[in-house]
Protein backbone atom coordinates (compact mmCIF):
# COMPACT_ATOMS: atom_id res chain seq x y z
CA UNK A 1 0.00 0.00 0.00
CA UNK A 2 1.10 3.84 -0.16
CA UNK A 3 1.33 5.56 3.05
CA UNK A 4 0.56 9.53 1.93
CA UNK A 5 1.30 11.43 4.20
CA UNK A 6 -0.11 15.11 4.35
CA UNK A 7 -0.93 16.29 7.84
CA UNK A 8 1.53 19.26 9.10
CA UNK A 9 3.65 17.39 11.84
CA UNK A 10 3.45 14.04 11.55
CA UNK A 11 6.06 12.03 12.86
CA UNK A 12 6.82 8.84 11.03
CA UNK A 13 9.35 6.66 12.92
CA UNK A 14 10.18 3.01 13.77
CA UNK A 15 8.64 1.00 16.73
CA UNK A 16 8.63 -2.96 17.22
CA UNK A 17 9.98 -2.81 13.50
CA UNK A 18 6.85 -1.47 12.01
CA UNK A 19 6.20 2.15 10.42
CA UNK A 20 4.91 4.32 13.57
CA UNK A 21 2.83 7.03 11.96
CA UNK A 22 2.02 9.67 14.68
CA UNK A 23 -0.02 12.86 14.83
CA UNK A 24 -2.00 15.16 16.50
CA UNK A 25 -5.79 15.13 15.50
CA UNK A 26 -8.28 17.90 15.66
CA UNK A 27 -9.45 17.77 19.15
CA UNK A 28 -5.70 17.44 20.52
CA UNK A 29 -5.41 13.59 20.75
CA UNK A 30 -1.93 11.58 19.60
CA UNK A 31 -3.03 9.49 16.96
CA UNK A 32 -0.58 6.21 16.46
CA UNK A 33 -0.57 4.00 13.60
CA UNK A 34 1.06 1.17 12.74
CA UNK A 35 2.29 -0.60 9.18
CA UNK A 36 4.12 -3.59 9.00
CA UNK A 37 7.11 -2.79 6.48
CA UNK A 38 6.21 -6.05 4.63
CA UNK A 39 2.98 -4.09 3.33
CA UNK A 40 3.91 -0.67 2.77
CA UNK A 41 5.27 -0.17 -0.90
CA UNK A 42 5.79 3.75 -0.62
CA UNK A 43 5.80 6.38 1.48
CA UNK A 44 4.63 9.52 -0.29
CA UNK A 45 5.24 12.76 2.21
CA UNK A 46 4.89 16.42 1.39
CA UNK A 47 6.60 19.01 3.79
CA UNK A 48 5.94 20.13 6.97
CA UNK A 49 6.58 16.28 8.27
CA UNK A 50 9.42 14.51 10.57
CA UNK A 51 11.02 11.48 9.61
CA UNK A 52 13.65 9.54 11.43
CA UNK A 53 16.44 8.05 10.38
CA UNK A 54 15.54 4.34 11.45
CA UNK A 55 12.36 4.86 9.44
CA UNK A 56 14.56 5.57 6.67
CA UNK A 57 16.53 2.34 7.05
CA UNK A 58 13.73 -0.13 7.52
CA UNK A 59 12.26 1.54 4.27
CA UNK A 60 15.77 0.68 2.44
CA UNK A 61 15.72 -2.93 3.65
CA UNK A 62 12.17 -3.82 2.82
CA UNK A 63 12.65 -1.91 -0.57
CA UNK A 64 10.07 0.89 -0.08
CA UNK A 65 10.12 3.74 -1.69
CA UNK A 66 10.19 7.24 0.33
CA UNK A 67 8.98 9.89 -1.76
CA UNK A 68 8.75 13.66 -1.37
CA UNK A 69 6.18 15.55 -2.73
CA UNK A 70 5.38 19.43 -3.20
CA UNK A 71 2.17 20.53 -1.71
CA UNK A 72 1.19 20.72 -5.83
CA UNK A 73 2.70 17.15 -6.26
CA UNK A 74 5.64 17.59 -7.99
CA UNK A 75 8.40 15.03 -6.62
CA UNK A 76 11.28 17.11 -4.80
CA UNK A 77 13.44 13.90 -4.15
CA UNK A 78 13.21 10.29 -2.97
CA UNK A 79 15.35 8.05 -0.67
CA UNK A 80 15.93 4.94 -2.55
CA UNK A 81 18.83 2.30 -2.44
CA UNK A 82 21.83 3.85 -4.00
CA UNK A 83 22.99 0.56 -6.08
CA UNK A 84 21.99 0.84 -9.90
CA UNK A 85 19.19 -1.19 -10.48
CA UNK A 86 21.14 -3.12 -12.83
CA UNK A 87 24.74 -3.55 -14.74
CA UNK A 88 26.14 -0.05 -15.54
CA UNK A 89 26.33 -1.44 -19.31
CA UNK A 90 23.48 -0.18 -19.71
CA UNK A 91 24.03 3.66 -18.81
CA UNK A 92 27.00 3.85 -20.90
CA UNK A 93 25.01 2.41 -23.62
CA UNK A 94 22.47 5.17 -22.70
CA UNK A 95 24.80 7.74 -23.30
CA UNK A 96 26.07 6.40 -26.27
CA UNK A 97 22.23 6.53 -27.91
CA UNK A 98 21.90 9.95 -26.44
CA UNK A 99 24.71 10.89 -28.85
CA UNK A 100 23.66 8.84 -32.17
CA UNK A 101 20.70 8.00 -34.08
CA UNK A 102 19.71 5.64 -31.78
CA UNK A 103 18.31 7.63 -29.26
CA UNK A 104 16.28 9.67 -32.13
CA UNK A 105 14.68 6.38 -33.21
CA UNK A 106 13.45 6.41 -29.28
CA UNK A 107 12.36 9.81 -28.93
CA UNK A 108 10.47 10.01 -32.19
CA UNK A 109 8.69 6.05 -31.09
CA UNK A 110 8.01 7.86 -27.86
CA UNK A 111 6.09 11.24 -29.48
CA UNK A 112 4.31 9.20 -31.83
CA UNK A 113 2.78 6.88 -29.47
CA UNK A 114 1.94 9.92 -27.39
CA UNK A 115 0.32 11.74 -30.02
CA UNK A 116 -1.53 8.25 -31.63
CA UNK A 117 -3.22 8.19 -27.51
CA UNK A 118 -4.17 11.69 -27.86
CA UNK A 119 -5.66 11.35 -31.09
CA UNK A 120 -7.44 7.97 -29.78
CA UNK A 121 -8.47 9.43 -26.94
CA UNK A 122 -10.29 11.88 -29.22
CA UNK A 123 -11.78 9.20 -30.90
CA UNK A 124 -13.21 7.93 -27.99
CA UNK A 125 -14.65 10.62 -27.17
CA UNK A 126 -16.53 10.89 -30.83
CA UNK A 127 -18.74 7.56 -29.38
CA UNK A 128 -20.84 9.35 -27.60
CA UNK A 129 -21.05 13.06 -28.80
CA UNK A 130 -22.42 12.39 -32.28
CA UNK A 131 -23.25 16.64 -32.50
CA UNK A 132 -19.20 17.31 -32.18
CA UNK A 133 -18.21 14.93 -34.73
CA UNK A 134 -16.96 17.55 -36.92
CA UNK A 135 -15.27 19.52 -34.49
CA UNK A 136 -12.95 16.35 -32.86
CA UNK A 137 -12.62 14.41 -36.77
CA UNK A 138 -11.05 17.80 -37.81
CA UNK A 139 -8.72 17.98 -34.60
CA UNK A 140 -7.81 13.86 -35.40
CA UNK A 141 -6.74 14.91 -38.80
CA UNK A 142 -4.57 18.10 -37.23
CA UNK A 143 -3.09 16.05 -34.83
CA UNK A 144 -2.60 12.67 -37.50
CA UNK A 145 -0.59 15.82 -39.60
CA UNK A 146 1.39 16.20 -36.46
CA UNK A 147 2.77 12.79 -36.37
CA UNK A 148 3.49 12.40 -39.84
CA UNK A 149 5.19 15.25 -39.57
CA UNK A 150 7.69 13.71 -36.37
CA UNK A 151 8.02 10.46 -38.82
CA UNK A 152 9.95 12.28 -41.32
CA UNK A 153 12.41 14.08 -38.99
CA UNK A 154 15.69 12.44 -39.83
CA UNK A 155 19.46 13.41 -38.66
CA UNK A 156 22.29 11.59 -36.93
CA UNK A 157 21.29 12.61 -33.51
CA UNK A 158 18.39 13.67 -31.36
CA UNK A 159 19.99 17.47 -31.49
CA UNK A 160 19.65 18.30 -34.37
CA UNK A 161 15.90 18.18 -34.47
CA UNK A 162 15.05 18.31 -31.53
CA UNK A 163 13.81 21.94 -31.49
CA UNK A 164 11.20 21.10 -34.60
CA UNK A 165 10.25 17.70 -32.25
CA UNK A 166 9.18 20.16 -29.14
CA UNK A 167 7.39 22.53 -31.77
CA UNK A 168 5.38 19.49 -33.05
CA UNK A 169 4.72 17.88 -30.05
CA UNK A 170 3.31 21.36 -28.08
CA UNK A 171 1.31 22.06 -30.98
CA UNK A 172 -0.22 18.42 -30.95
CA UNK A 173 -0.53 19.28 -26.75
CA UNK A 174 -2.55 22.57 -27.69
CA UNK A 175 -4.81 21.07 -29.80
CA UNK A 176 -5.50 18.09 -27.53
CA UNK A 177 -6.12 20.30 -24.73
CA UNK A 178 -8.50 22.56 -26.47
CA UNK A 179 -10.13 19.82 -27.40
CA UNK A 180 -10.70 18.12 -23.45
CA UNK A 181 -11.68 21.71 -22.89
CA UNK A 182 -14.62 21.91 -25.47
CA UNK A 183 -16.03 18.93 -24.53
CA UNK A 184 -16.32 19.19 -20.92
CA UNK A 185 -19.13 20.92 -19.25
CA UNK A 186 -19.19 24.78 -19.17
CA UNK A 187 -18.29 25.13 -15.13
CA UNK A 188 -14.95 22.95 -15.59
CA UNK A 189 -13.94 24.33 -19.41
CA UNK A 190 -10.27 26.17 -18.79
CA UNK A 191 -7.94 28.12 -21.17
CA UNK A 192 -5.01 25.99 -21.96
CA UNK A 193 -2.03 24.38 -19.76
CA UNK A 194 -1.01 26.14 -16.47
CA UNK A 195 1.42 25.52 -14.29
CA UNK A 196 2.86 27.25 -10.57
CA UNK A 197 -0.09 27.95 -10.03
CA UNK A 198 -2.52 25.86 -11.55
CA UNK A 199 -5.44 28.83 -13.37
CA UNK A 200 -7.91 26.61 -12.96
CA UNK A 201 -8.82 23.35 -11.06
CA UNK A 202 -9.04 21.14 -14.33
CA UNK A 203 -4.94 22.25 -14.87
CA UNK A 204 -4.21 21.62 -10.71
CA UNK A 205 -5.50 18.56 -10.80
CA UNK A 206 -3.60 17.68 -14.09
CA UNK A 207 -0.44 19.09 -12.44
CA UNK A 208 -0.36 16.95 -9.09
CA UNK A 209 -1.54 13.60 -11.15
CA UNK A 210 1.50 13.86 -13.82
CA UNK A 211 3.49 14.88 -10.16
CA UNK A 212 2.40 11.49 -9.76
CA UNK A 213 3.41 9.61 -12.66
CA UNK A 214 6.44 11.84 -12.63
CA UNK A 215 7.33 9.92 -9.39
CA UNK A 216 6.57 6.45 -10.90
CA UNK A 217 8.75 7.08 -14.06
CA UNK A 218 11.65 7.61 -12.04
CA UNK A 219 11.41 4.73 -10.32
CA UNK A 220 10.59 1.95 -13.28
CA UNK A 221 14.04 3.28 -15.26
CA UNK A 222 15.95 3.25 -11.54
CA UNK A 223 14.54 0.09 -11.11
CA UNK A 224 15.38 -1.14 -15.35
CA UNK A 225 19.24 -0.04 -14.71
CA UNK A 226 18.81 3.45 -16.30
CA UNK A 227 19.71 6.95 -15.44
CA UNK A 228 16.94 9.49 -14.76
CA UNK A 229 19.27 12.93 -16.12
CA UNK A 230 20.65 11.10 -18.71
CA UNK A 231 17.66 12.18 -21.41
CA UNK A 232 18.04 12.04 -25.57
CA UNK A 233 15.70 15.32 -26.07
CA UNK A 234 15.40 17.31 -23.00
CA UNK A 235 18.15 19.61 -22.60
CA UNK A 236 21.37 17.94 -19.80
CA UNK A 237 20.80 21.23 -17.60
CA UNK A 238 21.43 20.66 -13.75
CA UNK A 239 19.92 18.22 -11.97
CA UNK A 240 17.43 17.86 -15.04
CA UNK A 241 15.67 14.18 -14.81
CA UNK A 242 15.71 14.79 -18.96
CA UNK A 243 14.73 10.68 -18.90
CA UNK A 244 12.35 10.67 -17.19
CA UNK A 245 10.71 13.43 -19.32
CA UNK A 246 11.39 11.70 -22.24
CA UNK A 247 10.24 8.48 -21.03
CA UNK A 248 6.81 10.00 -19.70
CA UNK A 249 5.58 10.99 -23.27
CA UNK A 250 3.37 8.10 -23.92
CA UNK A 251 1.94 7.33 -20.37
CA UNK A 252 0.73 11.34 -19.84
CA UNK A 253 -2.50 9.89 -21.62
CA UNK A 254 -2.99 7.98 -17.86
CA UNK A 255 -2.87 11.47 -16.20
CA UNK A 256 -4.69 12.85 -18.80
CA UNK A 257 -7.85 10.34 -18.96
CA UNK A 258 -8.10 10.04 -14.73
CA UNK A 259 -8.38 13.40 -14.35
CA UNK A 260 -10.61 14.35 -17.76
CA UNK A 261 -13.11 10.95 -16.34
CA UNK A 262 -12.94 12.87 -13.01
CA UNK A 263 -14.44 16.11 -14.65
CA UNK A 264 -16.45 14.93 -17.58
CA UNK A 265 -18.23 12.42 -14.63
CA UNK A 266 -18.69 15.69 -12.46
CA UNK A 267 -16.92 13.92 -9.64
CA UNK A 268 -14.71 17.49 -8.57
CA UNK A 269 -16.74 20.16 -7.25
CA UNK A 270 -15.53 23.42 -5.13
CA UNK A 271 -14.68 21.60 -2.01
CA UNK A 272 -11.72 19.76 -3.88
CA UNK A 273 -9.82 22.21 -4.79
CA UNK A 274 -8.54 25.18 -2.84
CA UNK A 275 -8.55 29.12 -4.43
CA UNK A 276 -5.23 30.56 -4.54
CA UNK A 277 -3.24 33.51 -5.36
CA UNK A 278 -3.72 33.63 -9.57
CA UNK A 279 -4.99 30.48 -9.84
CA UNK A 280 -6.50 27.19 -7.58
CA UNK A 281 -4.41 24.22 -6.01
CA UNK A 282 -5.72 20.62 -4.60
CA UNK A 283 -6.86 20.49 -1.09
CA UNK A 284 -6.40 17.34 0.97
CA UNK A 285 -10.02 15.97 -0.07
CA UNK A 286 -9.10 16.63 -4.05
CA UNK A 287 -6.11 14.59 -3.42
CA UNK A 288 -7.82 11.83 -2.27
CA UNK A 289 -10.03 11.77 -4.67
CA UNK A 290 -7.12 12.08 -7.72
CA UNK A 291 -4.77 9.80 -5.73
CA UNK A 292 -7.46 7.06 -5.66
CA UNK A 293 -8.57 7.17 -8.88
CA UNK A 294 -5.21 7.12 -10.09
CA UNK A 295 -4.06 4.18 -8.48
CA UNK A 296 -7.25 2.23 -9.12
CA UNK A 297 -6.74 3.57 -13.07
CA UNK A 298 -2.77 2.26 -12.60
CA UNK A 299 -3.12 -0.94 -10.32
CA UNK A 300 -6.99 -2.30 -10.60
CA UNK A 301 -7.98 -2.00 -14.59
CA UNK A 302 -6.11 -4.60 -16.44
CA UNK A 303 -5.46 -4.38 -20.29
CA UNK A 304 -4.13 -6.19 -23.07
CA UNK A 305 -0.69 -5.88 -23.34
CA UNK A 306 1.38 -8.78 -25.53
CA UNK A 307 -1.37 -11.11 -25.37
CA UNK A 308 -1.31 -10.98 -21.68
CA UNK A 309 -3.80 -9.00 -19.01
CA UNK A 310 -2.05 -6.25 -17.43
CA UNK A 311 -2.67 -3.41 -14.84
CA UNK A 312 -0.99 -0.34 -16.51
CA UNK A 313 2.12 0.40 -13.51
CA UNK A 314 3.48 -3.36 -14.73
CA UNK A 315 3.63 -2.68 -18.27
CA UNK A 316 5.05 0.73 -17.72
CA UNK A 317 7.89 -1.28 -15.92
CA UNK A 318 8.21 -3.77 -18.82
CA UNK A 319 8.62 -1.10 -21.54
CA UNK A 320 11.15 0.01 -19.03
CA UNK A 321 13.11 -3.34 -18.79
CA UNK A 322 12.53 -3.61 -22.42
CA UNK A 323 14.01 0.16 -23.20
CA UNK A 324 17.27 -0.90 -21.48
CA UNK A 325 17.45 -4.32 -22.78
CA UNK A 326 17.21 -2.66 -26.45
CA UNK A 327 20.29 -0.61 -25.37
CA UNK A 328 22.16 -3.47 -24.54
CA UNK A 329 20.68 -5.23 -27.55
CA UNK A 330 19.39 -8.18 -25.69
CA UNK A 331 16.30 -7.12 -27.33
CA UNK A 332 16.12 -5.74 -31.02
CA UNK A 333 14.75 -1.92 -31.22
CA UNK A 334 11.66 -3.57 -31.55
CA UNK A 335 8.53 -1.73 -33.04
CA UNK A 336 7.05 0.70 -29.67
CA UNK A 337 3.93 -0.71 -28.37
CA UNK A 338 3.52 1.04 -25.29
CA UNK A 339 -0.62 0.97 -23.82
CA UNK B 1 -4.02 -15.83 0.75
CA UNK B 2 -5.96 -14.96 3.43
CA UNK B 3 -4.90 -15.95 6.91
CA UNK B 4 -6.72 -16.31 9.88
CA UNK B 5 -4.79 -16.76 13.59
CA UNK B 6 -6.64 -17.94 16.94
CA UNK B 7 -4.81 -18.22 20.29
CA UNK B 8 -5.27 -18.95 23.62
CA UNK B 9 -1.99 -18.13 25.16
CA UNK B 10 -1.52 -18.24 29.10
CA UNK B 11 1.50 -16.16 29.65
CA UNK B 12 1.23 -12.70 29.51
CA UNK B 13 4.73 -12.13 27.96
CA UNK B 14 4.21 -14.80 25.08
CA UNK B 15 0.88 -13.76 24.31
CA UNK B 16 2.23 -9.74 23.93
CA UNK B 17 5.25 -11.41 21.51
CA UNK B 18 2.86 -13.39 19.64
CA UNK B 19 0.19 -10.45 19.04
CA UNK B 20 3.40 -8.17 17.70
CA UNK B 21 4.47 -10.84 15.56
CA UNK B 22 1.58 -11.30 13.69
CA UNK B 23 1.50 -7.52 13.49
CA UNK B 24 4.95 -7.42 12.15
CA UNK B 25 4.02 -10.07 9.42
CA UNK B 26 1.07 -7.23 8.07
CA UNK B 27 -2.20 -9.34 9.43
CA UNK B 28 -4.49 -6.78 11.44
CA UNK B 29 -6.40 -7.47 14.38
CA UNK B 30 -9.52 -8.03 14.21
CA UNK B 31 -10.45 -9.28 17.78
CA UNK B 32 -8.10 -9.60 21.26
CA UNK B 33 -6.50 -12.82 19.95
CA UNK B 34 -7.25 -13.15 16.72
CA UNK B 35 -5.52 -11.62 13.57
CA UNK B 36 -6.86 -12.08 10.12
CA UNK B 37 -4.69 -10.63 6.62
CA UNK B 38 -3.28 -11.63 3.63
CA UNK B 39 0.59 -13.42 3.60
CA UNK B 40 2.53 -15.57 0.74
CA UNK B 41 3.62 -18.71 1.30
CA UNK B 42 7.02 -17.62 2.90
CA UNK B 43 5.42 -14.78 5.31
CA UNK B 44 3.15 -17.41 6.74
CA UNK B 45 5.93 -20.26 7.22
CA UNK B 46 8.28 -17.47 8.89
CA UNK B 47 5.46 -16.62 10.90
CA UNK B 48 4.85 -20.57 11.45
CA UNK B 49 8.18 -20.92 12.58
CA UNK B 50 8.50 -17.60 14.81
CA UNK B 51 5.27 -18.76 16.41
CA UNK B 52 6.12 -22.15 17.40
CA UNK B 53 9.19 -21.55 19.02
CA UNK B 54 7.73 -19.21 21.14
CA UNK B 55 4.85 -20.70 22.62
CA UNK B 56 4.26 -23.72 25.26
CA UNK B 57 2.98 -26.69 23.46
CA UNK B 58 1.71 -28.16 26.85
CA UNK B 59 -0.34 -25.74 27.40
CA UNK B 60 -1.31 -22.74 24.88
CA UNK B 61 -3.75 -22.85 21.66
CA UNK B 62 -2.59 -21.42 18.30
CA UNK B 63 -5.09 -21.62 15.07
CA UNK B 64 -3.74 -20.96 12.09
CA UNK B 65 -6.34 -21.48 9.24
CA UNK B 66 -6.17 -20.17 5.39
CA UNK B 67 -9.44 -18.96 4.01
CA UNK B 68 -10.25 -18.42 0.10
CA UNK B 69 -11.32 -14.68 -1.03
CA UNK B 70 -14.74 -16.06 -2.49
CA UNK B 71 -15.41 -17.58 1.50
CA UNK B 72 -14.43 -14.31 2.68
CA UNK B 73 -16.78 -12.42 0.42
CA UNK B 74 -19.29 -14.69 1.99
CA UNK B 75 -18.87 -13.84 5.64
CA UNK B 76 -21.02 -11.89 7.35
CA UNK B 77 -20.12 -9.65 9.70
CA UNK B 78 -21.91 -7.35 12.48
CA UNK B 79 -21.61 -4.58 14.23
CA UNK B 80 -18.17 -3.21 14.97
CA UNK B 81 -16.71 -5.74 12.43
CA UNK B 82 -13.50 -5.34 10.34
CA UNK B 83 -12.91 -4.33 6.75
CA UNK B 84 -12.95 -6.23 4.23
CA UNK B 85 -10.87 -4.48 1.92
CA UNK B 86 -8.35 -4.12 4.44
CA UNK B 87 -7.62 -7.55 5.21
CA UNK B 88 -7.36 -8.46 0.98
CA UNK B 89 -4.96 -5.34 0.61
CA UNK B 90 -7.67 -4.32 -1.86
CA UNK B 91 -6.85 -0.41 0.17
CA UNK B 92 -3.97 0.79 -1.67
CA UNK B 93 -3.60 3.82 -0.13
CA UNK B 94 -3.94 5.66 3.00
CA UNK B 95 -3.98 9.17 3.93
CA UNK B 96 -2.69 10.50 7.02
Amino acid sequence: MQLHINTYGTYVHVKDAMFEIRRKLDNGNLEKRHFAASKVRQIVMTTGMALSTDAVKLAMEHNVDLLFIEQHGKPIGRVWHSKLGSTTKIRKAQLQASLNERGLTWVKGWLIQKMENQRNFIQDLKKHRATMADYLDDKITKIENLTNSVQLQEGQSTAEVSDTLRGLEGTAGRLFFETLSQVLPKESQFKGRSNRPAKDPFNAFLNYAYGMLYGKIEKVLIVAGLDPFVGFMHRDDYNQLSMVYDFIEPYRICADEVVFRLFSGKKVNKSHTTEITGGSSLNTEGKALLVNAFNKFMDDNAVRYKGRNLVRSHIIQLDAHRFANSLIEKEQDANLDFI
Amino acid sequence: MLIWILYDIEKDRQRTRVAKMCKQAGLYRVQFSCFLGTLNKNELDTLNLQIGELIDEEKDKVYIFPMSKNELQQCKLLGQAFDKNLVTDEIRAFFL
